[in-house]
């Protein structure tokens, strides 16, 4: 094989080694490999990393292919995009121990939005609205959506072509979308509400001042967090239709974020005597579908009591809940006592865990922090007060109120209110009967 | 996502029914068991009257086994030591008492291929009868939104997954339907109904409720007080009159069947009668029979 055939695999040893190995030792490996020992490509490639101890997972053998993100299926292990950035900002996460700076965001193509994840952000700056070629990324599906990740292997390239995001999306976005219905990830989304709250934050992005405009706004349907980047005079009590904002989530809680390219503009309040900014009052099932939301209310039976209920120890520095007397950031401490149940709720469409603060513990349960206290005390161990609660709770149908989170587990409440909600079995049976009987 | 399994509310009748397994494709992903009326059912919550229980294990390691009536027949329980909390509640439940359970469903299939539905229970503890009765209305609404789902299916001809989905059906409950289909045949409807009517006489007990469901055997006394040439008491009535006859013939044991069939006779109720209406009064679930020749309230 001439050496100009074997140029570009030397580009892709290069960039799997991260460029630690001198160019013309890796040349000289790879002439050796073909033209001596007359090995096929793929397997000298992994023999020269393997040597260097580079990692041959992330080394490419199969050429990636080229997909437009509306094609993209969840599983592809190599993949191609070119796309332009719609939104990305840096972060910094905790993964395995390990601190680390990630960017993300959501890339478009003419086809579709996606959100995206470069895993070693720390020298990656993406400018919003250029167009990048995100070479050998992967991608999986998160909640029916798929994300594109970049992963050590994957190679950003800015590119000059431009990409027109489709007018389809801007359309698809003025038909509108209710706030109980936003999930995390989607972009392009016009939203009608009243604003409940805003407030005025001065933060730091890359070093730059910024004045970011947050609160809440709601519709008939629910309510959410927003952020506005520029000053769109925005006031507390108006309702605006707010077009192209993009939805960013917090643990599954939807967020609107109404950024440069969203227009505001103020239109007649049509909610009329709708209760707006009041609780919305849904399914498991509802909140399963759109990961979480702020202040829902549900109702269900509590089908069970999980561990680290009851009678539980805190730091009294930072509240968190401890074992042993000892607090993972203050070490040996004199803990103070608290009552908390973690509750699992299930309403026949799917299930929620719930975490019930001592205020709301005491009203349900009908035992107190000085009963539980007392009771400990006198029997010299604390599990007696986790299973008078089960006997108080489990089976009960009970309202619960709260802002609810997602994660892999699913979906939990912080509960802020409660209380049991006996039902009407008559009436609800007398209804039962009344379609039964109608439709047989 | 490994969210959580939700609990169906279930009658007996629906999940005893049930042969389909349908296994998760690795260890970590669920298995479900499909019923006739299209439930993929993995957790389920179930109430009724415990009335046995006993300790196949050990005092140190106890296996419990149980039998849970509702409405419309048993539920068989089995608790082992993998399920500390339901183990320990067992010690103290007694029989007869109302329970309710939320647990898990297991399926064992015997050498000539029939399969036996029971439930693990992860939780068990003694409710009142306005939970029970609220369990009843939950799971009729349940079998009555299956079963529409699968009159609302039927009308496309043989229909796939796919048909349904596009027809607006969540994914799951597609599956779950043309499973049963393609398994069980179109379900007996007539069989599921009564169950229905079966919970609404329970929570409806002062409306005289009919269906025009065809065999139904509960709906039949009428005739047989013809036979009698006897009183035109509704069966309702009667039902109280046995209930109260309970009450005064019940000295601990519960009331013995020959005194209680003599009292009755008394109240124009043939022997025929009494044996119909405490066969619908344990339908409901009101009464029991500790020993055989006895019958006692719940």
């Amino acid at each position: 094989m001439e050496m100009n055939e074997l140029t570009p695999h030397l580009e892709e040893l290069k960039r799997v080694l991260e460029n630690k190995v001198d160019e013309q030792q890796l040349m000289e490996d790879l002439n050796t490999y073909i033209n001596v020992y007359h090995l096929d490509m793929d397997a000298a490639k992994r023999g020269i990393v393997r040597k260097y101890g580079g990692n041959s997972i992330g080394f490419v053998t199969a050429e990636a292919v080229s997909k437009k993100i509306g094609d993209l299926n969840g599983s592809e292990q190599n993949v191609d995009i070119l796309a332009k950035v719609v939104f990305s900002e840096k972060k910094e996460v905790v993964a395995r121990g390990e601190k680390k700076t990630i960017v993300s965001g959501i890339l478009g193509d003419e086809t579709a939005t996606a959100s995206f994840t470069v895993w070693d952000g720390s020298s990656c700056e993406l400018e919003k609205g250029a167009v990048y070629n995100f070479k050998n990324a992967y991608v999986k599906m998160w909640n029916d959506r798929v994300q594109i990740h970049i992963g050590n292997r994957g190679v950003i390239e800015r590119s000059e072509t431009d990409i027109q995001l489709p007018e389809r999306n801007i359309s698809y976005s003025s038909s509108e979308t209710k706030i109980g219905d936003l999930r995390e990830g989607i972009g392009n989304v016009t939203v009608t509400g009243r604003i409940l709250t805003v407030e005025t934050r001065n933060i730091t992005v890359k070093g730059e001042q910024k004045t970011v405009y947050s609160g809440l706004i709601a519709d008939d349907t629910g309510k959410v967090q927003f952020s506005a980047w520029n000053d769109f005079g925005l006031k507390e009590g108006e309702t605006i239709c707010v077009t192209n904002a993009y939805i960013r989530g917090w643990k599954g809680i939807p967020q609107l974020n109404i950024g440069d390219r969203s227009e505001v503009s103020r239109v007649d309040d049509a909610f009329l005597d709708a209760d707006i900014g009041g609780s919305s009052t849904k399914t498991v099932g509802d909140i399963v579908r759109t990961g979480g939301g702020l202040d829902i209310t549900l109702s269900g039976t509590v089908v069970d009591l999980r561990m680290g209920s009851g009678l539980i120890k805190r730091c009294p520095e930072c509240n968190r809940s401890v074992l042993n007397n000892e607090c993972v950031s203050h070490g040996t401490i004199v803990p103070k006592l608290d009552l908390r149940m973690k509750v699992v709720v299930d309403d026949g469409t799917g299930a929620i865990s719930a975490i019930i603060n001592r205020e709301c513990t005491e009203k349900l349960t009908g035992i107190t922090l000085k009963m539980a206290t007392d009771l400990a005390k006198a029997r010299g161990e604390t599990e007696i007060i986790a299973k008078s609660m089960a006997e108080k709770i489990l089976m009960k149908h009970i309202k619960i109120r709260g802002n609810v989170m997602s994660d892999d587990y699913g979906p939990m409440m912080i509960v802020k209110e409660t209380d049991l909600d006996p039902i009407d079995v008559p009436a609800e049976a007398a209804k039962l009967l009344e379609t039964v009987e109608g439709s047989i | 996502m490994n969210a959580r399994e939700t609990a169906w509310r279930i009658f007996a009748g629906e999940l005893n029914n049930s042969s389909l397994e349908k296994k998760g494709a690795d260890e970590k992903s669920p298995s479900y068991l499909i019923t006739p009326l299209g439930a993929m059912v993995n957790r389920v919550m179930i109430a009724g009257v415990l009335l046995e229980k006993t300790n196949t294990g050990t005092e140190e390691e106890p296996m419990w086994k149980g039998r849970i009536q509702d409405v419309s027949g048993s539920f068989f329980i089995n608790v082992g030591k993998f399920q500390p909390e339901a183990s320990a509640a067992m010690v103290d439940i007694e029989t007869p008492s109302f329970v309710a359970v939320v647990g898990k469903v297991r399926t064992y299939t015997a050498d000539d291929g029939r399969v036996f539905v029971s439930v693990r229970p992860e939780r068990i503890i003694n409710i009142d009868d306005a939970t029970r009765n609220f369990w009843v209305l939950e799971s009729a609404q349940s079998m009555w939104k299956r079963l529409i789902a699968m009159k609302n299916a039927l009308q496309t001809q043989d229909p796939t997954i796919d048909d349904l989905v596009a027809k607006g059906f969540p994914p799951q409950d597609a599956e779950g339907i043309i499973s049963a289909l393609d398994h069980y045949g179109m379900p007996e409807s007539s069989k599921y109904l009564r169950l229905v009517q079966n919970s609404m006489r329970l929570l409806l007990p002062d409306r005289s409720i009919d269906l025009g469901l065809p065999e139904d055997m509960n709906d039949l006394p009428d005739e047989i007080d013809m036979d009698e040439g006897r009183s035109k008491v509704s069966s309702s009535d009667k039902e109280d009159i046995i209930l109260r006859l309970l009450d005064e013939l019940d000295e601990g044991h519960g009331a013995p069947r020959p005194d209680l069939e003599k009292r009755a006779e008394v109240e124009g109720i043939s022997g025929m009668e009494v044996e119909e209406i405490s066969n619908t009064l344990m339908d409901k679930g009101l009464v029991y029979e500790p020993n055989l020749g006895y019958l006692k309230k719940i």
